[in-house]
Protein backbone atom coordinates (compact mmCIF):
# COMPACT_ATOMS: atom_id res chain seq x y z
CA UNK A 1 0.00 0.00 0.00
CA UNK A 2 1.13 3.70 -1.14
CA UNK A 3 1.43 5.88 1.98
CA UNK A 4 -1.80 7.28 2.59
CA UNK A 5 -2.92 9.85 5.18
CA UNK A 6 -6.30 10.12 5.99
CA UNK A 7 -8.36 13.30 8.41
CA UNK A 8 -10.86 13.83 10.99
CA UNK A 9 -11.67 17.02 11.52
CA UNK A 10 -12.41 18.34 15.37
CA UNK A 11 -15.16 21.45 15.40
CA UNK A 12 -17.46 23.10 17.40
CA UNK A 13 -18.03 26.60 18.29
CA UNK A 14 -15.76 28.71 19.74
CA UNK A 15 -13.99 26.99 23.31
CA UNK A 16 -15.71 23.96 23.01
CA UNK A 17 -12.30 21.88 23.66
CA UNK A 18 -11.20 21.20 19.96
CA UNK A 19 -7.39 21.71 20.91
CA UNK A 20 -7.95 19.86 24.13
CA UNK A 21 -9.14 16.80 22.33
CA UNK A 22 -6.62 16.63 19.71
CA UNK A 23 -3.78 16.80 21.96
CA UNK A 24 -5.64 13.95 24.22
CA UNK A 25 -5.06 11.70 21.68
CA UNK A 26 -2.43 12.88 19.36
CA UNK A 27 0.55 10.75 19.86
CA UNK A 28 2.34 14.12 19.35
CA UNK A 29 1.55 17.76 21.00
CA UNK A 30 -0.58 19.72 18.81
CA UNK A 31 0.90 21.53 16.27
CA UNK A 32 -0.06 24.62 14.76
CA UNK A 33 0.53 25.77 11.03
CA UNK A 34 -0.70 28.44 9.65
CA UNK A 35 -2.47 29.64 6.10
CA UNK A 36 -2.56 32.81 4.49
CA UNK A 37 -6.30 34.54 3.81
CA UNK A 38 -6.94 37.32 1.65
CA UNK A 39 -9.74 39.61 3.00
CA UNK A 40 -12.19 38.09 0.52
CA UNK A 41 -11.78 34.82 2.24
CA UNK A 42 -9.96 32.65 -0.60
CA UNK A 43 -6.49 31.78 -0.90
CA UNK A 44 -3.85 34.41 -1.85
CA UNK A 45 -4.17 33.62 -5.16
CA UNK A 46 -2.79 36.43 -6.98
CA UNK A 47 0.43 37.44 -6.93
CA UNK A 48 0.54 41.01 -8.37
CA UNK A 49 -2.32 42.58 -5.91
CA UNK A 50 -0.89 40.78 -2.78
CA UNK A 51 0.46 43.66 -1.42
CA UNK A 52 -2.73 46.08 -1.94
CA UNK A 53 -4.95 43.10 -0.58
CA UNK A 54 -5.80 42.77 2.88
CA UNK A 55 -4.46 39.60 4.45
CA UNK A 56 -5.09 37.60 7.24
CA UNK A 57 -3.08 34.76 9.32
CA UNK A 58 -5.47 32.24 10.24
CA UNK A 59 -3.97 29.20 13.17
CA UNK A 60 -4.45 25.45 12.58
CA UNK A 61 -4.50 23.13 15.50
CA UNK A 62 -3.53 19.15 14.57
CA UNK A 63 -2.05 16.10 15.45
CA UNK A 64 -1.15 12.71 14.32
CA UNK A 65 -2.48 9.13 15.26
CA UNK A 66 0.17 6.64 13.38
CA UNK A 67 -2.45 4.02 12.65
CA UNK A 68 -0.05 1.19 10.58
CA UNK A 69 3.31 2.30 8.56
CA UNK A 70 1.48 3.15 5.65
CA UNK A 71 -1.36 5.08 7.13
CA UNK A 72 -1.07 8.11 9.34
CA UNK A 73 -4.44 9.68 10.86
CA UNK A 74 -4.61 13.47 11.10
CA UNK A 75 -6.79 15.26 13.44
CA UNK A 76 -7.48 18.81 12.43
CA UNK A 77 -8.85 21.28 14.62
CA UNK A 78 -11.08 23.87 12.74
CA UNK A 79 -10.52 27.69 13.42
CA UNK A 80 -12.81 29.21 15.79
CA UNK A 81 -14.46 31.85 14.00
CA UNK A 82 -17.04 31.37 11.21
CA UNK A 83 -14.90 33.71 9.14
CA UNK A 84 -12.80 31.32 8.28
CA UNK A 85 -15.28 29.12 6.16
CA UNK A 86 -12.55 28.68 3.24
CA UNK A 87 -10.34 26.58 6.15
CA UNK A 88 -13.16 24.21 6.85
CA UNK A 89 -13.27 23.14 2.93
CA UNK A 90 -10.16 22.47 2.99
CA UNK A 91 -10.14 20.61 6.23
CA UNK A 92 -13.01 18.43 5.34
CA UNK A 93 -12.23 17.54 1.55
CA UNK A 94 -11.40 14.08 1.92
CA UNK A 95 -12.20 13.60 5.87
CA UNK A 96 -13.12 10.45 7.28
CA UNK A 97 -15.73 12.86 8.69
CA UNK A 98 -15.74 15.30 11.74
CA UNK A 99 -16.58 15.25 15.29
CA UNK A 100 -18.61 18.53 16.53
CA UNK A 101 -17.69 19.40 20.07
CA UNK A 102 -20.55 20.37 22.17
CA UNK A 103 -20.36 22.99 25.13
CA UNK A 104 -23.91 22.76 26.89
CA UNK A 105 -23.32 26.21 28.63
CA UNK A 106 -23.05 27.50 24.68
CA UNK A 107 -25.16 24.99 22.63
CA UNK A 108 -25.68 27.21 19.77
CA UNK A 109 -22.58 27.80 19.57
CA UNK A 110 -21.94 24.49 17.51
CA UNK A 111 -24.78 24.80 15.46
CA UNK A 112 -22.94 25.69 12.78
CA UNK A 113 -21.09 23.46 12.70
CA UNK A 114 -23.62 20.74 12.64
CA UNK A 115 -25.07 22.67 9.90
CA UNK A 116 -22.04 23.04 7.72
CA UNK A 117 -21.33 19.20 7.96
CA UNK A 118 -24.77 18.08 7.25
CA UNK A 119 -25.41 20.43 4.49
CA UNK A 120 -22.30 18.66 2.74
CA UNK A 121 -23.05 15.22 3.55
CA UNK A 122 -20.25 14.37 5.67
CA UNK A 123 -20.32 12.05 8.42
CA UNK A 124 -20.22 13.67 11.95
CA UNK A 125 -21.20 13.02 15.39
CA UNK A 126 -21.95 15.54 17.92
CA UNK A 127 -19.86 15.31 21.22
CA UNK A 128 -20.97 16.77 24.61
CA UNK A 129 -18.06 18.10 26.65
CA UNK A 130 -18.42 17.65 29.89
CA UNK A 131 -17.12 20.50 31.56
CA UNK A 132 -18.00 20.01 34.85
CA UNK A 133 -19.66 16.68 34.96
CA UNK A 134 -23.01 17.57 34.86
CA UNK A 135 -24.80 18.17 32.26
CA UNK A 136 -28.56 20.01 32.40
CA UNK A 137 -30.02 18.81 29.63
CA UNK A 138 -30.97 15.27 28.36
CA UNK A 139 -29.79 13.97 24.54
CA UNK A 140 -33.29 14.99 23.37
CA UNK A 141 -33.22 18.35 24.01
CA UNK A 142 -29.65 18.74 22.91
CA UNK A 143 -30.62 16.86 19.60
CA UNK A 144 -33.18 19.40 19.33
CA UNK A 145 -31.33 22.47 19.72
CA UNK A 146 -28.85 20.88 17.56
CA UNK A 147 -31.07 19.85 14.68
CA UNK A 148 -29.44 16.11 14.66
CA UNK A 149 -30.77 13.80 12.62
CA UNK A 150 -31.97 10.51 14.01
CA UNK A 151 -28.30 8.62 12.97
CA UNK A 152 -26.08 11.13 14.01
CA UNK A 153 -24.37 9.48 17.06
CA UNK A 154 -24.32 11.61 19.97
CA UNK A 155 -21.68 10.86 22.58
CA UNK A 156 -20.93 12.23 25.66
CA UNK A 157 -17.16 12.99 26.28
CA UNK A 158 -14.69 14.43 28.73
CA UNK A 159 -11.86 16.04 25.89
CA UNK A 160 -9.58 15.91 28.32
CA UNK A 161 -9.70 12.20 28.58
CA UNK A 162 -7.55 10.31 25.82
CA UNK A 163 -9.83 6.93 26.54
CA UNK A 164 -13.12 9.31 26.37
CA UNK A 165 -11.74 11.44 23.16
CA UNK A 166 -10.67 7.74 21.60
CA UNK A 167 -14.24 6.57 21.71
CA UNK A 168 -15.90 9.53 20.32
CA UNK A 169 -12.90 8.88 17.21
CA UNK A 170 -14.28 5.06 17.46
CA UNK A 171 -17.85 6.24 17.06
CA UNK A 172 -17.16 8.26 13.93
CA UNK A 173 -15.50 5.90 12.23
CA UNK A 174 -17.97 3.63 12.95
CA UNK A 175 -20.48 5.40 11.40
CA UNK A 176 -18.76 6.61 8.69
CA UNK A 177 -18.40 3.40 7.85
CA UNK A 178 -22.17 2.15 7.98
CA UNK A 179 -22.95 5.25 6.03
CA UNK A 180 -20.75 3.69 3.00
CA UNK A 181 -22.83 2.62 0.13
CA UNK A 182 -23.44 -1.11 0.71
CA UNK A 183 -20.65 -3.14 -1.17
CA UNK A 184 -22.10 -5.65 -3.95
CA UNK A 185 -21.28 -9.34 -3.71
CA UNK A 186 -19.01 -10.20 -6.88
CA UNK B 1 14.56 61.08 6.59
CA UNK B 2 13.18 59.74 9.53
CA UNK B 3 10.71 62.47 10.19
CA UNK B 4 9.00 62.25 6.78
CA UNK B 5 8.34 59.38 7.28
CA UNK B 6 4.75 58.69 6.82
CA UNK B 7 3.82 56.27 9.20
CA UNK B 8 2.38 53.65 6.79
CA UNK B 9 2.94 49.96 8.21
CA UNK B 10 4.62 48.10 6.00
CA UNK B 11 6.16 44.96 7.50
CA UNK B 12 3.15 43.09 6.43
CA UNK B 13 4.44 43.30 2.67
CA UNK B 14 7.74 43.05 4.47
CA UNK B 15 6.69 39.86 5.54
CA UNK B 16 5.52 38.15 2.22
CA UNK B 17 7.11 39.58 -0.72
CA UNK B 18 10.22 37.46 -0.13
CA UNK B 19 8.17 34.45 -0.02
CA UNK B 20 6.67 35.14 -3.81
CA UNK B 21 10.22 35.86 -4.84
CA UNK B 22 10.90 32.74 -3.85
CA UNK B 23 8.76 30.53 -6.02
CA UNK B 24 8.81 32.51 -9.14
CA UNK B 25 5.30 34.23 -8.75
CA UNK B 26 3.87 30.51 -8.55
CA UNK B 27 0.76 30.53 -6.00
CA UNK B 28 -1.06 27.59 -6.43
CA UNK B 29 0.65 23.91 -7.29
CA UNK B 30 -0.12 22.29 -10.24
CA UNK B 31 -0.48 19.47 -8.74
CA UNK B 32 -4.17 19.82 -7.34
CA UNK B 33 -4.08 16.62 -5.18
CA UNK B 34 -1.68 18.25 -2.59
CA UNK B 35 -3.84 17.86 0.27
CA UNK B 36 -2.26 19.26 3.72
CA UNK B 37 -2.72 15.80 5.32
CA UNK B 38 0.01 14.55 1.82
CA UNK B 39 2.79 12.81 2.88
CA UNK B 40 5.43 13.52 1.02
CA UNK B 41 9.47 12.13 1.64
CA UNK B 42 12.85 12.75 0.23
CA UNK B 43 14.66 10.87 -2.53
CA UNK B 44 17.85 10.03 -3.25
CA UNK B 45 19.06 13.15 -5.44
CA UNK B 46 21.41 15.88 -4.91
CA UNK B 47 20.27 18.45 -3.76
CA UNK B 48 23.65 20.91 -3.76
CA UNK B 49 22.00 23.55 -5.86
CA UNK B 50 18.78 24.14 -4.18
CA UNK B 51 18.11 27.23 -2.84
CA UNK B 52 18.32 27.33 1.39
CA UNK B 53 14.36 27.68 1.42
CA UNK B 54 13.75 24.16 -0.36
CA UNK B 55 16.69 22.96 1.15
CA UNK B 56 15.21 23.34 4.57
CA UNK B 57 12.31 21.33 3.52
CA UNK B 58 14.15 18.67 2.08
CA UNK B 59 16.11 18.05 5.20
CA UNK B 60 12.53 17.85 6.96
CA UNK B 61 11.63 14.74 4.57
CA UNK B 62 14.03 12.26 5.87
CA UNK B 63 10.99 10.43 7.00
CA UNK B 64 7.47 10.52 5.68
CA UNK B 65 5.80 13.94 6.71
CA UNK B 66 3.02 15.82 6.00
CA UNK B 67 2.66 19.10 3.98
CA UNK B 68 1.18 20.86 7.00
CA UNK B 69 4.11 19.66 9.89
CA UNK B 70 6.55 20.78 7.55
CA UNK B 71 4.56 24.22 7.66
CA UNK B 72 4.16 23.97 11.02
CA UNK B 73 7.69 23.07 12.10
CA UNK B 74 9.42 25.74 9.70
CA UNK B 75 6.23 28.52 9.95
CA UNK B 76 5.45 28.71 6.69
CA UNK B 77 2.00 29.51 5.41
CA UNK B 78 0.39 26.29 4.01
CA UNK B 79 -0.50 27.34 0.43
CA UNK B 80 3.26 28.48 0.13
CA UNK B 81 4.57 24.68 1.55
CA UNK B 82 1.74 23.54 -1.15
CA UNK B 83 3.80 25.68 -4.25
CA UNK B 84 7.34 24.80 -2.68
CA UNK B 85 6.88 20.98 -2.16
CA UNK B 86 5.06 21.03 -5.80
CA UNK B 87 8.11 22.49 -7.09
CA UNK B 88 9.99 20.03 -5.26
CA UNK B 89 8.25 16.97 -6.66
CA UNK B 90 8.26 18.07 -10.01
CA UNK B 91 12.05 18.40 -10.04
CA UNK B 92 12.23 14.84 -8.65
CA UNK B 93 13.57 15.75 -5.19
CA UNK B 94 10.85 14.29 -3.21
CA UNK B 95 8.19 11.77 -3.89
CA UNK B 96 4.68 11.67 -2.39
CA UNK B 97 2.20 8.87 -0.99
CA UNK B 98 -1.87 8.78 -1.96
CA UNK B 99 -2.80 11.77 -3.56
CA UNK B 100 -5.62 13.61 -1.51
CA UNK B 101 -9.28 11.97 -2.24
CA UNK B 102 -12.57 13.39 -2.82
CA UNK B 103 -14.24 11.16 -0.12
CA UNK B 104 -12.89 8.23 1.90
CA UNK B 105 -14.88 5.31 0.48
CA UNK B 106 -12.77 2.35 1.30
CA UNK B 107 -14.36 0.13 3.49
CA UNK B 108 -10.62 -1.62 4.00
CA UNK B 109 -8.66 2.05 4.71
CA UNK B 110 -11.61 2.94 7.07
CA UNK B 111 -11.45 -0.72 8.31
CA UNK B 112 -7.46 -0.13 9.24
CA UNK B 113 -8.15 2.85 10.54
CA UNK B 114 -11.28 2.12 13.05
CA UNK B 115 -8.91 -1.11 14.35
CA UNK B 116 -5.25 1.45 14.75
CA UNK B 117 -8.23 3.68 17.16
CA UNK B 118 -9.46 0.63 19.19
CA UNK B 119 -5.36 -0.28 19.83
CA UNK B 120 -4.57 3.18 21.15
N1 LIG C 1 -13.37 21.09 32.89
C1 LIG C 1 -13.13 20.85 31.60
N2 LIG C 1 -12.41 21.76 30.91
C2 LIG C 1 -12.17 21.54 29.61
C3 LIG C 1 -12.60 20.36 28.94
N3 LIG C 1 -12.22 20.43 27.65
C4 LIG C 1 -11.57 21.60 27.51
N4 LIG C 1 -11.51 22.26 28.69
C5 LIG C 1 -10.92 23.59 28.92
O1 LIG C 1 -11.68 24.53 28.18
C6 LIG C 1 -10.85 25.53 27.61
C7 LIG C 1 -11.03 25.59 26.11
O2 LIG C 1 -10.53 24.38 25.54
P1 LIG C 1 -9.79 24.36 24.13
O3 LIG C 1 -9.41 22.94 23.87
O4 LIG C 1 -8.73 25.38 24.05
O5 LIG C 1 -10.98 24.79 23.19
P2 LIG C 1 -10.95 25.10 21.64
O6 LIG C 1 -12.24 24.60 21.10
O7 LIG C 1 -9.70 24.61 21.02
O8 LIG C 1 -10.94 26.69 21.67
P3 LIG C 1 -10.71 27.70 20.43
O9 LIG C 1 -9.64 27.11 19.56
O10 LIG C 1 -10.27 28.96 21.11
O11 LIG C 1 -12.04 27.83 19.77
C8 LIG C 1 -9.43 25.16 28.03
O12 LIG C 1 -9.10 25.95 29.14
C9 LIG C 1 -9.52 23.70 28.38
O13 LIG C 1 -8.57 23.34 29.37
C10 LIG C 1 -13.34 19.39 29.71
O14 LIG C 1 -13.77 18.36 29.22
N5 LIG C 1 -13.55 19.69 31.04
MG1 LIG D 1 -8.27 25.65 19.84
Amino acid sequence: MKRTSVKIVVAGGFGTGKTTLVGSVSEIAPLTTEELLTEAGVGVDDVTGVESKTTTTVALDFGRITISPDVVLYLFGTPGQDRFWFMWDELAQGAIGAIVLVDTRRLDSSFPAVDYFERRGIPFVAAVNRFFGECPYTEEEIRGALELGADVPLVWLDARDRASSKLALVSLVRHAMARLPVARAH
Amino acid sequence: MIEDWDGDDESEAGRFLPLYILVNGRTTPRNSSLDLATQVIALAADATRLEPEYLQILNRCGNWISIAEIGAYLHIPLTIVKVMVDVLLEQGYLDSGSPAQQRVVDPALLGAVLAGLERL
